[in-house]
């Protein structure tokens, strides 16, 4: 009989494979331990896990909102929980840029070790009788074999990072950052973050927004979204000079770009600059595709405000 | 039988409008960010198209869930077209991160359990059924 055990108990150790590979290997230019030991903590109220989770990482966003604000964000009644897609979308509605990061271990503790608190869902039961919980993963020790994490009511949890891994791994390794307009996550690739940016400019700021996209830029100075997504943020928040300025540089470096000549047309002619405004809309309509009709409109528009 | 129909109709309807080259924009004579980010603009159009039908379904559905129609209009409205696909469909079997205090009752009664059927001696008061 215990026999079973031991042959049990192995191939369950044998499940949390990262985990092995991490503190035997550790991985590229990841520190062996680190812990973001500011973070702030909200101890959960029964099924909101979410909430406090949300609370906690935008708040060490610098974004002062209190887990009671999230509810009626984030809460399901009837599921006694809360989405993860609704979970990206209330961070973003309250200022962050958020996104899921890659559904690994080492990213996980990447984003740790670069600062960044990560939400992490656990299924902290097994398979057939789930039990989904929200908590933010801190610290890690690789040498200790531990994840350190604010989790229910408990402020400073000490788990194995094997243990973690299953309660992770049930949930598909389900992880999400929320950062400040400004930082970029450290394991989230160029159409990642594209992706993120492009959903952020729906639901956050104009000007958080834009600052979001020009960090980005900053990364990747060639990416036509984020190129067009800083013009039309600076726009969206009143600012039509920036907004001139960001459509030029992307038709610098986009020059067979027509949406982004239509939108340097129509920010040229409300600030009254006609004859360049025309220029770039007849360059919009030359370069035709699926844009030609809004381009042809632009043009028309500007045609007739220079009568 | 009625809501398929309908359905049917209202995609008809809107992919009508789509060739007609309609552009949501950031004002009359922007192209949105949105728009463009899509791999093709026929890929966009689709999942416009696919969201404008998604996102009533899921403010119904959250409504239905207990969620304040003020709220769940809000919410929906923040989510991607994607988000919003997702939910539609998922909505009821997606995980939904609430409790660990219900881990404790949980193991109580899983231990109860596995003593009554003699896998386990946990508690002094419960006799095996063998």
């Amino acid at each position: 009989m215990p026999g079973i055990w031991l042959v049990l108990s192995l191939l369950l150790a044998g499940c949390a494979t990262q985990t092995r590979q991490l503190m035997q290997q550790g991985a590229a230019n990841l520190p062996r331990r680190a812990e973001i030991a500011a973070t702030p903590f909200f101890a959960q109220e029964r099924y909101q896990c979410g909430p406090a989770a949300l609370a906690m990482t935008l708040r060490a966003a610098g974004i002062d909102v209190k887990p009671d604000a999230l509810v009626p964000q984030v809460y399901v009644p009837q599921r006694e929980g809360s989405l993860p897609p609704e979970m990206l979308a209330a961070a973003r509605r309250n200022g962050a840029l958020s996104m899921t990061i890659p559904h690994r271990l080492d990213a996980l503790l990447a984003e740790i070790a670069a600062g960044h608190p990560v939400i992490v869902l656990q299924n902290l039961s097994l398979q057939i009788f789930p039990l989904w919980h929200y908590a933010v993963a801190i610290g890690y020790d690789l040498d200790s074999g531990d994840i350190i994490l604010r989790s229910g009511t408990t402020e400073r949890l000490t788990m194995a990072l094997s243990t973690f891994e299953h309660t992770w791994s049930r949930g598909d390794y389900w992880g999400m950052v929320a950062l400040p307009p400004g930082q970029l996550p450290e394991t989230v690739d160029e159409s990642g973050v594209a992706d993120a940016l492009v959903a952020f400019e729906k639901a956050g700021n104009p000007q958080r927004v834009h600052t979001a996209y020009e960090a980005a830029l900053r990364r990747w100075p060639g990416n036509l979204t984020m190129l067009l997504g800083a013009g039309n943020t600076a726009y969206a928040a009143g600012q039509r000079e920036a907004a001139a300025a960001a459509f030029r540089r992307t038709v610098q470096v986009h020059p067979d770009n027509a949406p982004a000549y239509n939108n340097l047309a129509s920010v040229l002619a409300e600030l009254g600059r006609l004859d360049e405004a025309r220029e770039a809309a007849q360059k919009a309509v030359e370069l035709g595709g699926p844009w030609r009709d809004a381009a042809l409109a632009t043009l028309q528009s500007i045609e007739a405000r220079r009568r | 039988m009625i809501a398929t129909i309908k359905r049917w109709f209202v995609c008809a309807l809107l992919g009508a409008f789509s060739f007609v080259g309609f552009t949501q924009t950031v004002q009359a004579a922007m192209i949105g960010t949105e728009q463009i980010h899509a791999a093709n603009v026929a890929a966009e159009n689709r999942a416009r198209i696919a969201a404008a039908l998604d996102r009533p379904e899921v403010i119904d559905q959250l409504e239905k869930m207990g969620v304040s129609p003020t709220d769940a209009q809000a919410r929906v409205a923040a989510l991607t077209d994607e988000e919003a696909a997702n939910l539609a469909t998922k909505i009821n079997s997606m995980p939904a991160g609430g409790d660990v205090l219900g881990a404790l009752v949980f193991i109580f009664v899983l231990l109860l359990v596995t003593d009554i059927l003699g896998l386990t001696k946990v508690y002094p008061f419960t006799r095996s059924r063998r």
